[in-house]
Parts: C-alpha cells; sequence; structure tokens
C-alpha cells in the first residue's frame, strides 16, 4: 500500500538525528571548537528534510510562497509552533514560541545560547534558502527574542536584490 | 472531550450544590420532626440505600465482565504473539544487539568527563538493560510455554540488580495477558513519542531518539577531533533495532493492544478504587441506620438527632459517588 504523503515526511524526519544541544555545547564549549562543524551539520540535515519535503510534495517553486510552505511542514514536524506574520514576492516574517535552545541547561550562559543560536539558525535558515529559492538567494534574519526571555522570536526570510 | 469534560464537572458541582441544600434542608427540618416521622425516614433512606448497593453490585459484576472479556481477548492472542511475533531468533537477536549497545555506552560512559554526555551515555544505557530484561522474562515464559527449559543465555549476561529486576518481573506474570505489559513497556521505552527537535531534557526521551542524538554526537566528535569511534556499530545496531522492534511496535498497535491494555486498566480501578469508597459511602450509613432504628424512641430522639445528621451527609456523598460510578462504568 502506498504511503501518504504525511507518513513519508514523517519517515524522512525520523531518519535524521541531531545532536542533543543540552549535550554538544559543554562538549564544543570545552573542546573550543567544532562549531563550523555543527553548523555544516545542521545544514546538510536541514537540506535532506527540505529536499525530501520538496520531492514528496511535489513543490516545484523557487519563491517566497514555496519557501513558507516548506518553512510550515518542517516546522511542524519539528514540534515547532509557527505564527505567520507577513508573506510577499521578496520577504517572509513568522514568529515561533519554542525553539530547541530554550531547552538547554539552565548553566548556560546567555552568551553561549546566543552564539550557539547563531550557528543552528545560520546552518538551517541557509540550508532552506539555498535549496529552495536557489544558492545564495535569500538572507535570513532572526530577533533571538526567545532567549532573552519573551515569549516570541521573530524570523525574517528577505530575497537578496540583484543588481 | 473537553465539552464531555465539563459537562461531567458541571453536573458534579451541581450535585455537590443540591448534595449541600438537601443536608442543610435535612438539618433544619429534623428539629421539628415528630418520632414518628423520624422513623419514617429512617426506614425511607435504610431502603434506599439498600438498593444503591445493590445497583452497586450490578456495576461491580458488568465490570468483572468487562475486565474477564478484555482478558480473555488478550489471552488469546498472548499464545500467538509468544509463537509467532517473538520468534527465537528474533528475541535473541534483539538481545543480542542490546547488550553490544550497552556494553559500548557503558565504556563510552566511563571515558567522558562532560557529564551531560555521560548523562545520556548512562540513560541509553538503562533503557537498553530495561529491554534487555523484559526480552529475557518474554524469552522464558516462552520456552516454558514449549516446555523447554530455559537456556540461561540471556540470565548469565545479567549482573545482581537486573537479575533482582528481572525475577521480580518474571514472577510477576501470572496470567497469559500479562505478557502485554511488558511488551507494551519495551515499546513504551524503544520509542515514546517524542517532539523531534525541541525535546524537552525534563520529559522521559525515547531509547530510540537518545541512539540517534548520540549518533549525530560521535558524527560530530568525529569531524572535530579527525578519529573514528565506534559510530558506524552503533548505526548498525540502531537499524536493527528499529527493523525489529518498529515490526513488533507495528503489529501491537494493529491488535489495538495498547487501548485493551488501558480498559483493562480503567475497569480494574472502578473495580477496587471506585466500588470501595462508594461501598463506605453507602454502607457505613446504612449499617449506622440498622442499628439506630431498633433503638429509636421518643426519649432517643434527641440524642440520635445529630448523629441521623452525620448518616445522612455521609449518605448524599454515597450518592455523589454512586453516580460517579455508574458515569464510569458506562465509558469502560
Amino acid at each position: 500500500m502506498k504511503k501518504t504523503a504525511e507518513e513519508q515526511i514523517k519517515v524522512l524526519f525520523a531518519k535524521q538525528s541531531f545532536p542533543p544541544l543540552e549535550v554538544i555545547i559543554p562538549i564544543l564549549e570545552k573542546a573550543g571548537r567544532g562549531e563550523q562543524e555543527l553548523t555544516t551539520q545542521v545544514y546538510d540535515m536541514e537540506s535532506t528534510l527540505v529536499k525530501g519535503i520538496k520531492e514528496i510534495l511535489r513543490l516545484k517553486g523557487e519563491d517566497m510562497k514555496t519557501l513558507a510552505k516548506v518553512v510550515e511542514i518542517a516546522f511542524s514536524f519539528e514540534g515547532v509552533k509557527l505564527e505567520p506574520i507577513k508573506l510577499s514576492e521578496s520577504k517572509f516574517s513568522l514568529s515561533i514560541s519554542d525553539c530547541p535552545m530554550l531547552h538547554v541547561g539552565k548553566n548556560v550562559s546567555l552568551n553561549v545560547k546566543s552564539k550557539f543560536c547563531d550557528l543552528i539558525c545560520t546552518g538551517g535558515s541557509k540550508a532552506l534558502m539555498d535549496t529552495v529559492l536557489g544558492q545564495d538567494r535569500g538572507s535570513c534574519f532572526w530577533d533571538k527574542s526567545l532567549i532573552k526571555g519573551a515569549g516570541k522570536c521573530k524570523l525574517v526570510f528577505e530575497l537578496v536584490k540583484t543588481r | 472531550m473537553s465539552y464531555l469534560k465539563n459537562s461531567v464537572l458541571l453536573i458534579f458541582i451541581c450535585l455537590i450544590v443540591v448534595g449541600i441544600v438537601f443536608v442543610l434542608v435535612w438539618l433544619n427540618t429534623t428539629e421539628f420532626m415528630s418520632y414518628a416521622d423520624l422513623k419514617t425516614v429512617l426506614t425511607t433512606t435504610t431502603a434506599t440505600f439498600g438498593t444503591m448497593l445493590g445497583i452497586i453490585t450490578a456495576g461491580l459484576m458488568f465490570t468483572q465482565g468487562k475486565f474477564s472479556e478484555l482478558a480473555s481477548e488478550l489471552s488469546e492472542k498472548s499464545s500467538d504473539y509468544l509463537a509467532k511475533v517473538l520468534s527465537l531468533e528474533k528475541i535473541q537477536s534483539i538481545e543480542n544487539h542490546l547488550l553490544v549497545l550497552r556494553k559500548t555506552f557503558t565504556n563510552l560512559a566511563a571515558t567522558t568527563t562532560i557529564s551531560e554526555e555521560r548523562n545520556l551515555y548512562e540513560r541509553i544505557t538503562a533503557k537498553a538493560s530495561t529491554i534487555f530484561v523484559n526480552f529475557a522474562v518474554l524469552l522464558n515464559l516462552k520456552l516454558k510455554q514449549q516446555g523447554l527449559p530455559d537456556t540461561g543465555l540471556t540470565v548469565s549476561e545479567m549482573d545482581s540488580d537486573l537479575y533482582r529486576v528481572y525475577e521480580k518481573r518474571r514472577k510477576s506474570i501470572r496470567k497469559d495477558w500479562q505478557i502485554f505489559n511488558i511488551i507494551k513497556e519495551i515499546i513504551d521505552v524503544w520509542e515514546a513519542p517524542t517532539a523531534f527537535f525541541t525535546e524537552k531534557p525534563s520529559r522521559k526521551s525515547a531509547l530510540q531518539a537518545d541512539l540517534k542524538g548520540s549518533v549525530s554526537l560521535l558524527e560530530l566528535k568525529e569531524k572535530v577531533d579527525r578519529s573514528s569511534t565506534i559510530r558506524s556499530e552503533v548505526v548498525k545496531m540502531l537499524s536493527n533495532l528499529i527493523d525489529e522492534l518498529g515490526k513488533i511496535s507495528k503489529r501491537l498497535h494493529e491488535d489495538r493492544i495498547p487501548q485493551l491494555l488501558f480498559q483493562m486498566e480503567q475497569a480494574s480501578t472502578l473495580r477496587g478504587k471506585y466500588f470501595y469508597l462508594a461501598l463506605i459511602f453507602i454502607a457505613a450509613p446504612l449499617l449506622i441506620n440498622l442499628i439506630i432504628l431498633p433503638q429509636l424512641s421518643e426519649t432517643t430522639l434527641t440524642f440520635f438527632k445529630q448523629i441521623i445528621s452525620i448518616t445522612s451527609l455521609l449518605s448524599v456523598m454515597g450518592v455523589i459517588f454512586l453516580l460517579l460510578y455508574i458515569h464510569k462504568i458506562l465509558n469502560v
């Protein structure tokens, strides 16, 4: 019997794994290196997921609308609640009320959380934009409000203006 | 579902309010009641609670019937599980994988200096041990069912603590259907639902999720240290376990075993806790009324009036429990 799209995406996510942040942060902090490798690992994982989602749902577009759809699906399967703010041809903004960084230990300082937030979001968002929009065609901004104690964090995906 | 819960809560509050009003009216009216009226009230109360006790008994029989029906359905399936789903080869293969994982992660936990990392590895070892013991119990039952002697292959791999757990679990299985409690526990430890990326550390994570996390972690450490670790071996074990335990889990869910076990648990709770609570609140006033009633005379009226008030209060609470009990029975 052929699997439904939801089941296929579930299998796709089940195949992926990510090192638990509460464990990896102290390891990399102690080693004093490995941050680039972590970003690469996030990039590779997210690229595989996005490619898989696009293939399963037959999403061919290379625009913001497609990116928004992929983000919505990826976040929901990752267990992150998303609230869209604005979607236009060149921009997609959203807010999230949960992120992996919120669940790391209390003994991790804000600076360290901020650094790892950047590492993960850089890898994840670049993978999303490169896979959907095309290589280096988008930029992403995140305000880190969640780790600062606010209830929501804003993410903005934008098309890079070409001359 | 929440609507149903709200309506039950509303009914419950209404019943409490009605009960309180009833008690207040009762307390006030007894002061003006004559001896003959009080005697009639007591006789009626005794008869009413006698009927209620009858209803409770009928409810208990119904619950017992439901419990037996579920137990027999599960017992029928248990032999098929022990014979086919849990083949000897499969159990031994899973046990071997779990043994390798236990040894690997015990060594990893011993070599790391970072507490968070050690916690993760120790968690994996503990969960692998839980599943290992549970499969050893199933293997023991399977061999017994087939009239074969226990080879002791798995027992020899246990330390004294694990062996104690194994013996305790083995002895706790008295009925055929109880093997499903063990199988369900295995699956729950293996694949407890997780939120993938935003897993809360306080929540109990599944062994599968912890193993995947550790594989990722080992991969990253390999890249950082440019050294080879035992990652490939763990990946192989993980893949085999996903395949083997996945099949058992699939069959378990197809046969609706978790739901049936949950229904049995509900029936068992009703049979015990609710019955005894209802019995206390109904039998106590009933017995007191039976003692009071023969002693009741014009002269003892003042003396018994306060006691009757207390028994009446207990009786009203008994009615509420009875209604809750019936509601629960209907939902089994």
